[in-house]
C-alpha cells in the first residue's frame, strides 16, 4: 500500500506508539507523525514512581530511544501541545501558534490526575505523578523531605507509599472511599488493605477528610474534619486518572467522560480515531461505554485503532485478565499490569 | 469638564476651542448595524443588546453607578443578571477565541458593578408625559416585570396581576436562594414598581378573573404568565410517592419547605431546573445526588460554572442514560430503571441525538425521583381566545391582547424574556399612540486611543470566589458566589478587548506600504478587491485577494481585530482611525 497520507497521533504513550507501529509497518509511504506536549521519546509511566524514588534511572525509563524513530521514519514532535482540533479543515492547532493538517487522525492523549472538586482550592498544596514533566519538578524535593502526606488511595498511590516508606520517610496516607480507582473496593477489602498496612511505619487514616490546608511547600499544616493535624514537607494527591480531552472540547467530536467511540474505535467525526485511556470505547456486549486505564489495554487499542484507520473492522475486545496485588488483596483484572515486572 | 451641548470643553484653568469637539454622529445606515453587529460579538450575542464594553470600560474607570445604570437601560436587573444570566455574551465573547485565551467574565463584571455602586446611586428613567392609557400586565416574571416597566416609562397607567402571593415569577420560585438572594431580587423588583406601576397578587386570571373583564377594563393587557405546566416523564412509576416534579420541588423549597428526599436521589433532566433541584436537595440532607442525563454534558443547557459547583457539591452526572421505569413498593419510590443510550449524527442543529440501545436497561436503588423535563405553558388555563393571537417571532399580539417571554417562546432564560418583553412594550405603546417614540441607532464618535496597553491581552481570567461546603450546607440561603471586590473588578475590566472601538483605514491616505500588515497579531488586515452587500445592506465578507493589481483597499477586518492599536502606531501616513461604535436607543 502506498499513500499520499499523513497520519497524525496525539499522544506518546503505549496507545499512540502501537498505532503508530502498525500505520508505518502497513503504509510504507505515508507521513506518520507523533505529538506529545512532553519532553521525553516514549517512556514507561508505571516505572515514574520508581524514577522519583531513585531505583529507576532515566536510561530505564525509556521505551524508546529518539534514533528509533527516524529510523522507523516516525517524525515525533515532543514538546509541542495540541490546543485544538478543526475537523472540516483537518488542522491541528498548536499552543506555539503552528497549524499542521492530517489526512487521518488518532487520538491517544492519555489521561492525567483527577483532582476532586472538593480538593480544588487546595490546588496549590498538591502534588501528582503523572507525567516525567510533573515529577522533575519535585524530583529533588521528595530526596529533602521527611514526612510526606498521602490524599486519596488507587493504585499508583499505593506502590509509591510502600516505596516512600522503604526510604525512610514518615508518610501518612488519609484514605478518600472514593479513591480506589480503577476499582472500587469493598468493606472486607478495605479492611484488608488497611491491615496490610498496619504491619509498616505508615500512618493510615480512614473514614475522614481534609478540612484544610496551610502554610507552603516543606512546611504544610493539615487539618482532617476529625480534627487530626499533621505537618507534611510534601503533599500528594492519588485520586485516579481522567482522560485527557479539554483540547477536542467544541471541535464537534463527542466526548462525554473520555472521547466516545464505538467498537471500532472510531469517534463521531470521520477519519478521527481514539485509542488508550483518553478513549471511552462502546462495548457491545455490555452496551454501554466505559474507559480503561492501564498499559496492556492502550497497546492493544493503538493497534486496533491503526487498523481500522487503514480500513480493517476490528471489534475492540479487553486483553486477558490477570491477577494484580494491591496491599495483600487479590485483584483480577484487564487493566493494570505490572510493568516492572516485565 | 466636558459639556457636548455647548460645544466645548469648560476646565477650571482653561476653555478649549470648539474644533476639539468630538464629532458625534447618529446613524440608521444597515451597513453601520451590520458593522456593530460584527465588531461587538457579545452585545450582538446578548438578546438585550446590553453596551457590554461600555459598561466594562466605566468599570475599570470606576464609574460603577454608571455601568449600573448602562446595564440597566438594556436589561432591567443588573444585580440580578450579574448572578443567574445565562450568558450568551460570553460564549460570543472575541477574547474567547481559538487562539485569544478565555472569554472576559462579562457576567461577574455585570454583577461587580451593582455591588459596587455608591450607596448613594441615582436611578436614570427617561420619563415621558402621562398619557390616559391604562395596561394590564399578567404575571410578575421577568418578562412581565420588563415590559411593566417601559409601558410605565411611556407613560401608561399599569397594574400587574400575579397569581402567586410574590412577585419575581421564576426568580423567586424557581431560581434558589442560594444564588440569587431574595433581597436583592426585591430591592430590584421595587426599583421598576416605585414608578407607579400598581401590582395584584395572589389572584390569577383565567381562574379569579377573566381575561374579558381585563379587555373591557383597560386599553391593552399584556400576557406574562410564562411556563408553568411541567412536562411529564410519561413512564410507569411516574405518579409514587416521593416522585417530584423540578418546578413543584423548587417552588416548595424556595417558600421555605422540605420536601422528602432521603439520602439517595436521582434528578432527571440537563437544565437549569434540573441542577437546582439536585443542588437543593443536598442542602435537605442527601448525600448521593445524581443528575442523570440523555446525552452527554457537552449538551446540558447550562453554563459550565454551573456544572462546576454542582460537581463540588458531590453531585454526579451521569450521561448516556434515559429513565424507563420508576420502582416502587406500591407506595413509594425505591429504585428507577435507566435504559442506556448512545450519541448519533443528526442532519439538524445541534447534529446529535441520543438513541436508546436495546436491552441496555439496569436499575438503581433510590430514596426519591426528581424529574425536570421542562415546562410548557398554559394557554388553556388562561382563555382559550390566546390560541387566535398572531405569532410575531417572540412576541404575540391580536387586538387589545398581546404576549411575550416564555408564555410565547416556551422556556428561554431571564434575557431572553426580558428583551422580547421589551420589544413587546414598544409594540404596546405605538399601537395606543398611534406612531413608533423610540428607535435603536448607531451612535459613532470619533476615539483618539486605543484605550489600553496591548499588557491587557496576556491577564488571565478572574474567577468567582465561593463560600466552602460547610458554609452552604449551614444555611441552604446562604449566597454561593461572594462576588468580586474593586481590585478584582479592576482587573478583570482591564481583559476587555473594547470591541466597541472601530478601526478603520482611510483607503485615500493610504500608501499601501502594508506596514500595518507586518505589525498584526491576528489576520486582521486584509487586501480585498470587493466587499459585497448583503441583501439587508449591510457589508458581507470581504473578498480577499494577494494579487497587488486587483487591490482596492487594505481593510481592517474588526471581526478579527483585538484592537491592539500596534496598526495605528506603525502607520506612516496616520490613516487609520478608531471610532467608537453604540447600539443606542433614542427619542424618534
Ligand atoms: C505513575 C503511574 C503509574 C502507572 N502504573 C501502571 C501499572 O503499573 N500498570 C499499568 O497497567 N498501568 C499503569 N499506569 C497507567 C498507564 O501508564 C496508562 O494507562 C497508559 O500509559 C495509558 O497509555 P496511553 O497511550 O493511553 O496514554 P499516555 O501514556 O498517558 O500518553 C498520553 C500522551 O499524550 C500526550 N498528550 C496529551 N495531551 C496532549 C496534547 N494536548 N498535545 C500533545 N500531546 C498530548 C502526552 O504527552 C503523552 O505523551 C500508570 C500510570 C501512572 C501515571
Ligand atoms: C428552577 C429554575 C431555574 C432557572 N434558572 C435560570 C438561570 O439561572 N438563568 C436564567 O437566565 N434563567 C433561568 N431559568 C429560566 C427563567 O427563570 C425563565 O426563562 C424566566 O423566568 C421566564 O420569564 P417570564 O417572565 O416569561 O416567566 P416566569 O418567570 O415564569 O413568570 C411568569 C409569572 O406569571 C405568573 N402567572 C402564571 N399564570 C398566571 C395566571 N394565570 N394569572 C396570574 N399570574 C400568572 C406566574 O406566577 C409567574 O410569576 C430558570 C428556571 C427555573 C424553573
Ligand atoms: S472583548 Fe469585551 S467587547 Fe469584545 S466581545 Fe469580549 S466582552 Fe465584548
Ligand atoms: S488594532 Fe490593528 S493590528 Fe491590532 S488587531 Fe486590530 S487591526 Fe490588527
Amino acid at each position: 500500500m502506498s499513500s499520499q497520507d499523513h497520519y497524525v497521533i496525539i499522544g506518546n504513550g503505549p496507545a499512540g506508539n502501537h498505532a503508530a507501529a502498525v500505520l508505518r509497518k502497513k503504509d510504507k509511504e505515508a507521513r506518520v507523525s507523533i505529538i506529545s506536549d512532553e519532553c521525553i521519546p516514549y517512556y514507561y509511566k508505571p516505572k515514574l514512581t520508581g524514577f522519583i524514588t531513585g531505583s529507576v534511572p532515566r536510561e530505564d525509563l525509556l521505551v524508546l530511544s529518539l534514533e528509533s524513530y527516524a529510523r522507523e521514519n516516525i517524525r515525533v514532535r515532543l514538546g509541542q501541545k495540541v490546543e485544538r482540533v478543526d475537523v472540516d479543515s483537518k488542522t491541528l492547532h498548536f499552543s506555539h501558534m503552528e497549524k499542521i493538517q492530517y489526512t487521518k487522525l488518532v487520538i491517544a492523549s492519555g489521561s492525567d490526575s483527577r483532582m476532586l472538586p472538593s480538593m480544588e482550592p487546595y490546588e496549590w498544596a498538591l502534588k501528582f505523578v503523572t507525567s516525567y514533566t510533573d515529577v522533575m519538578e519535585y524530583k529533588d524535593q521528595i530526596k529533602n523531605a521527611q514526612e510526606i502526606f498521602i490524599f486519596g488511595g488507587d493504585f499508583v498511590g499505593f506502590k509509591f507509599l510502600r516505596m516512600l516508606d522503604a526510604m525512610g520517610k514518615k508518610v501518612s496516607i488519609l484514605i478518600y472511599p472514593h479513591a480506589f480507582w480503577p476499582y472500587n473496593l469493598s468493606d472486607e477489602m478495605l479492611d484488608q488493605v488497611v491491615a496490610n498496612l498496619s504491619k509498616t511505619r505508615v500512618q493510615v487514616i480512614v473514614k475522614d477528610d481534609i478540612k484544610d490546608i496551610k502554610g507552603s511547600p516543606g512546611a504544610y499544616r493539615i487539618k482532617t474534619c476529625n480534627g487530626i493535624e499533621k505537618k507534611a514537607d510534601l503533599i500528594f494527591s492519588f485520586n485516579g486518572m481522567t482522560p485527557n480531552i479539554d483540547f477536542i472540547k467544541g471541535s464537534g467530536i463527542d466526548y462525554d467522560h473520555g472521547i466516545l467511540v464505538d467498537e471500532y474505535l472510531k469517534t463521531t467525526v470521520d477519519d478521527v480515531y481514539a485509542c488508550g485511556s483518553c478513549a471511552q470505547i462502546y462495548n457491545p456486549a455490555i452496551k454501554a461505554y466505559t474507559v480503561t486505564i492501564g498499559w496492556p489495554n492502550a497497546v492493544n487499542q493503538g493497534e486496533v485503532a491503526a487498523l481500522n484507520l487503514l480500513g480493517d473492522h476490528k471489534v475492540i475486545t479487553s486483553v486477558g485478565r490477570k491477577y494484580f496485588d494491591l496491599e495483600g488483596v487479590k485483584i483480577k483484572t484487564t487493566w493494570w499490569k505490572n510493568i516492572e515486572d516485565e | 469638564m466636558y459639556s457636548k451641548e455647548e460645544g466645548f470643553f469648560k476646565d477650571k484653568k482653561k476653555t478649549y476651542s470648539v474644533q476639539s469637539v468630538k464629532r458625534i454622529v447618529y446613524s440608521t445606515d444597515a451597513r453601520d448595524f451590520g458593522q456593530a453587529a460584527r465588531s461587538v460579538p457579545c452585545q450582538e450575542a446578548c438578546p438585550a443588546k446590553t453596551n457590554i464594553p461600555g459598561y466594562i470600560r466605566c468599570i475599570h474607570d470606576k464609574r460603577y453607578g454608571r455601568a449600573y445604570e448602562l446595564n440597566r437601560m438594556a436589561n432591567i436587573l443588573p444585580g440580578v443578571l450579574g448572578r443567574i444570566c445565562s450568558r450568551p455574551c460570553e460564549a460570543a465573547c472575541r477574547h474567547g477565541e481559538p487562539d485569544n485565551g478565555t472569554s472576559v467574565g462579562i457576567c461577574h463584571l455585570k454583577r461587580a458593578c451593582a455591588d459596587l455602586k455608591p450607596a448613594s446611586h441615582k436611578i436614570i428613567e427617561g420619563l415621558y408625559s402621562p398619557t390616559d392609557k391604562k395596561v394590564a400586565v399578567i404575571g410578575s416574571g421577568p418578562a412581565g416585570l420588563a415590559a411593566a416597566h417601559d409601558l410605565s416609562v411611556f407613560g401608561h397607567k399599569v397594574m400587574i396581576y400575579e397569581g402567586q402571593e410574590k412577585p419575581g415569577g421564576m426568580l423567586m420560585y424557581g431560581i434558589p436562594e442560594f444564588r440569587l438572594p431574595r433581597d436583592l431580587l426585591m430591592l430590584e423588583i421595587n426599583n421598576i414598581l416605585r414608578m407607579g406601576i400598581q401590582i395584584t397578587t395572589g389572584k390569577k386570571i383565567g381562574t379569579d378573573i377573566a381575561l374579558k373583564d381585563l379587555e373591557k377594563e383597560y386599553d391593552a393587557v399584556v400576557v406574562a404568565t410564562g411556563c408553568v405546566i411541567p412536562r411529564k416523564l410519561g413512564i410507569e412509576g411516574e405518579d409514587l410517592e416521593n416522585v417530584h416534579n423540578g418546578l413543584e420541588f423548587m417552588a416548595a423549597v424556595n417558600e421555605g419547605q422540605a420536601p422528602y428526599v432521603g439520602k439517595k436521589v436521582a434528578v432527571i433532566g440537563a437544565g437549569f431546573t434540573a441542577v437546582d433541584c439536585a443542588r437543593s436537595a443536598v442542602r435537605l440532607g442527601a448525600s448521593d445526588v445524581s443528575l442523570n442525563i440523555r446525552k452527554t454534558q457537552e449538551y446540558m443547557r447550562i453554563d459550565e460554572s454551573e456544572k462546576h459547583e454542582a460537581a463540588f457539591e458531590g453531585i454526579l452526572t451521569n450521561s448516556l442514560i434515559q429513565p424507563s421505569r420508576i420502582i416502587g413498593d406500591g407506595k413509594k419510590v425505591t429504585g428507577i430503571e435507566f435504559v442506556r443510550t448512545r450519541m448519533e449524527k443528526t442532519d439538524t442543529p445541534p447534529f446529535r441525538t441520543s438513541v436508546l440501545i436495546k436491552d441496555s436497561q439496569f436499575t438503581v436503588q433510590v430514596d426519591s425521583v426528581i424529574a425536570a423535563l421542562g415546562q410548557g405553558p398554559d394557554a388553556d388555563g388562561i382563555s382559550r381566545d390566546l390560541k387566535k393571537l398572531k405569532s410575531l417571532g417572540d412576541l404575540a399580539w391580536k387586538g387589545k391582547v398581546f404576549a411575550t417571554g416564555d408564555f410565547v417562546t416556551g422556556s428561554t432564560d431571564v434575557i431572553t424574556a426580558i428583551a422580547g418583553a421589551r420589544k413587546c412594550a414598544r409594540l404596546v405603546d405605538e399601537k395606543l399612540i398611534g406612531e413608533k417614540r423610540r428607535q435603536t441607532v448607531v451612535r459613532l464618535e470619533d476615539h483618539k486611543t486605543t484605550d489600553r496597553p496591548r499588557a491587557y491581552d496576556f491577564i488571565s481570567r478572574r474567577e468567582m470566589n465561593t463560600i466552602d461546603m460547610e458554609k452552604r450546607l449551614e444555611n441552604p440561603a446562604n449566597e454561593v458566589e461572594t462576588g468580586f471586590d474593586e481590585t478584582r473588578a479592576f482587573e478583570e475590566s482591564k481583559r476587555c478587548y473594547l470591541c466597541n472601538l472601530k478601526y478603520e483605514i482611510d483607503p485615500l491616505a493610504c500608501i499601501y506600504c502594508s506596514a500595518c500588515i507586518d505589525v498584526a497579531p491576528k489576520d486582521c488586515i486584509k487586501m480585498i478587491r470587493n466587499i459585497p452587500l448583503n441583501d439587508d445592506g449591510s457589508y458581507g465578507d470581504y473578498e480577499e485577494t494577494s494579487d497587488w493589481n486587483d487591490v482596492v483597499s487594505i481593510t481592517i477586518e474588526n471581526a478579527a481585530c483585538i484592537r491592539c492599536g500596534q496598526c495605528l502606531a506603525v502607520c506612516p501616513m496616520d490613516c487609520i482611525s478608531v471610532t467608537k461604535t453604540e447600539l443606542i436607543e433614542i427619542d424618534i
